[in-house]
């Protein structure tokens, strides 16, 4: 019987979800995601204290996957880009799973160090290779061949006819996790706004415009984010708002957050942060949408 | 050139020391209740304390006159490698004008912040400035030590800190090498005279954390004074000799300590996470097994190396067998809060020391 190797569908594994598994699949391995992120595994996750949404839904995610997997993927990603940091708490995200979860499986949690440039992503697909038990040429092909396979980003969204066009800016494991992010993009669609996501943006774009800061953001999501929030303020297209969706206690985000609605303010573009924990009622946060594209509706109707 | 810097506890002399020998003059609005509030109103909401706070200490020193701000860079992943950027924009904002100097954490920067800062001051002078604030460093810590040996053995209470005191306002007047050695050596007989009961077996607290925290006593809550006071002994193995010594001298035996305290932490906590994270999780590890009654363990609210290390503290406690207090401070910590639980957590301490097997 094939190994059953578990990852928890939460943060990183928004960005690399295709990569990962095919991965995984070209060792041979029998890869289980978890599901959809619901109350439960919030509740789960929750015994942590302190940290941001997303990381008490991975580790709800790796507590649900525990009983049901032989090895658990929880990779270290310390940096994926010279000079660049993932955020704290995904470095630490392997010791937070062991130190909560009760009866887990083997954790398959190499550390993917890119800061100083060099090659220690194939140190770590030998390793996690070995620990299923291929050779490394086996592991060095089965990567090679996930790289070549996977699309890459998400398609990002375009904004159809709609009246109003609001960059939706935020992680993508906020974004596209319905539970945490309150499904902000069906709610806003209901609402008539037409939604461009930081994914839209050509990852190129995105690293010209960061020139404008005068530091180079060191955390390495954060400053894809906000390349991408940056490049759709300054682009020729005009946006109607921006809103800046983060989670409670996000440490990079509470400043890069606070960076970018001083960039709106210099340029008058209706900017609104707005902050989910796991007591967001969604009344609240239906309320808050709405009030904005009101405004957003009435500024756009007097011709500014 | 008026200069003004972030406050953290003993560091204030020592900066002030080794810039007033540069010939600037400093300005440091000392930290109090209003710096944090009006630090808190200009700040993101969910920065962290040390951000508000140094926030706080611009704006009050730029309302005072200040036109020139050092402070510090770094290159993560904790946030204090990215406040010099968001408190310009924010201080522009508010219509200050200043100069604003980050020293970042490789030689050239430090170079290029030295040039700006002394114009026209040898290489000889620059190293005799950093020696003399070098030398006041390592005489505040052993200070705060020897403090922190008295209070809870103290006959008379309140005797140890009034001498603390007076050496810290003495050294901060010291000006050349010379009358800091006397300082020193007047201060070291005076806390040998100090009358404290050498039989008595206080409680042994470790205190770790986050280093702004830790060694600021308004953000803390004077939390070493306190815990003296209800009878314990305080060992903070992270003062700001030894910051300095390990990350920014990298001392060989300060960094051959630090390797140790890691490895320590590594069965619980396998990479640096920035900040502090990974040491309070290896000093717990170490005073477990050098039989300490119990560890506190402080940071900032939201800080993020700190609160990957306080998930992992409870099982670290479990298995070396030492109780941990976590405290998070923000700017709604209230003094009857911290000393409440400091006080059960001592009462915890007695209580487990009394059923101890041997006593």
């Amino acid at each position: 019987m094939a190994i059953r190797v578990g990852i928890p569908r939460g943060l990183l594994f928004y960005y690399y979800k295709d990569l990962w598994q095919n991965y995984l699949r070209g060792l041979g391995a029998e890869v289980v995601v978890s599901g959809e992120t619901s109350q439960a595994t919030l509740e789960r996750g929750g015994l942590i204290d302190e940290v941001c949404l997303p990381v008490k839904a991975a580790v709800g995610h790796a507590c649900e996957l525990a009983s049901a997997v032989d090895y658990l993927f929880v990779p270290r990603i310390v940096s994926v880009a010279a000079g660049q940091y993932s955020c704290p708490k995904i470095i630490g995200l392997p010791d937070m799973v062991r130190g909560s979860c009760p009866k887990l499986p083997p954790i398959i949690d190499n550390t993917i160090n890119l800061r100083q440039g060099g090659l220690d992503v194939y140190r770590a697909v030998i390793a996690c290779g070995r620990l299923l038990g291929k050779n490394p040429l086996t592991s060095l092909s089965a990567w090679y061949q996930a790289c070549w396979n996977s699309s890459g980003a998400a398609a990002g969204r375009h904004p159809g006819d709609m009246t109003l066009k609001v960059a939706l800016i935020g992680h993508p494991y906020m974004l596209n996790d319905r539970q945490i992010s309150r499904d902000i993009v069906g709610k806003l669609a209901d609402l008539g706004v037409g939604v461009v996501t930081a994914d839209s943006v050509d990852p190129r774009t995105a690293e010209n415009v960061t020139r404008r800061l005068t530091k180079r953001i060191f955390w390495h999501y954060c400053h894809r984010l906000a390349g991408a929030a940056l490049a759709l303020m300054y682009s020729l297209q005009p946006l109607d708002g921006m809103i800046f969706l983060t989670s409670f206690a996000c440490g990079p985000d509470s400043l890069v957050g606070e960076t970018l609605g001083r960039h709106a303010r210099h340029l008058s573009l209706p900017f609104m942060l707005l902050t989910v924990d796991e007591h967001t009622a969604e009344a609240g946060f239906v309320t808050r949408l709405e009030a904005f594209t009101d405004m957003l509706q009435r500024r756009k109707s007097k011709c500014w | 050139m008026l200069v003004t810097f972030p406050q953290m506890g003993t560091l204030q002399v020592v900066l002030q020391s080794l810039l007033t020998s540069f010939g600037l003059k400093v300005l440091t609005p000392p930290v109090t209740r209003q710096t944090l509030e009006i630090g808190a109103a200009h700040a993101p909401e969910t920065a962290c304390l040390p951000f508000k706070i140094s926030l706080g200490t611009f704006i009050q020193a730029l309302e005072q006159g200040t036109d020139t701000i050092i402070t510090c860079g770094g290159s993560g992943p904790c946030r204090l490698g990215y406040y010099s950027e968001v408190q310009k924009d924010i201080l522009h904002d508010l219509g200050h004008d200043f100069e604003l100097i980050v020293v970042e954490p490789d030689i050239g920067s430090v170079v290029q912040a030295l040039r700006r800062l002394t114009p026209g001051r040898s290489w000889r002078e620059i190293y005799q400035a950093f020696h003399l604030a070098g030398a006041k460093m390592t005489a505040l810590d052993a200070i705060e030590r020897q403090t922190c040996f008295s209070r809870p053995r103290e006959i008379k209470s309140g005797s140890a800190d009034s001498v603390k005191q007076e050496a810290v306002a003495a050294i901060d007047q010291a000006a050349e090498p010379a009358a800091l050695d006397k300082v020193i050596k007047h201060f070291g007989d005076r806390f040998s005279a100090l009358a404290i009961d050498r039989a008595a077996t206080p409680l042994r607290i470790g205190v770790v954390g986050e280093i702004f925290v830790m060694l600021e006593p308004f953000v803390n809550q004077e939390l070493s004074k306190r815990l003296g006071t209800m009878g314990v002994e305080v060992h903070s193995p992270m003062l700001l000799g030894e910051y300095v010594h390990t990350h920014i001298l990298k001392n060989r035996t300060a960094l051959k300590k630090n390797s140790v305290v890691m490895a320590l932490a590594e069965p619980y906590l396998g990479h640096f996470v920035g900040g502090h994270g990974v040491k309070s999780v290896g000093y717990t590890v170490q005073m477990g097994r050098d039989g300490y009654d119990g560890m506190v363990h402080v940071f900032p609210f939201t800080c993020m190396p700190e609160v990957i290390a306080k998930n992992i503290l409870p099982e670290v406690s479990r298995v070396a067998g030492i109780p941990v207090l976590s405290l998070a401070f923000d700017e709604q910590t209230g003094v009857a809060g911290v000393v409440t639980r400091l006080e059960a957590f001592t009462d915890l301490l007695r209580y487990r020391r009394r059923r101890a097997p041997g006593c």
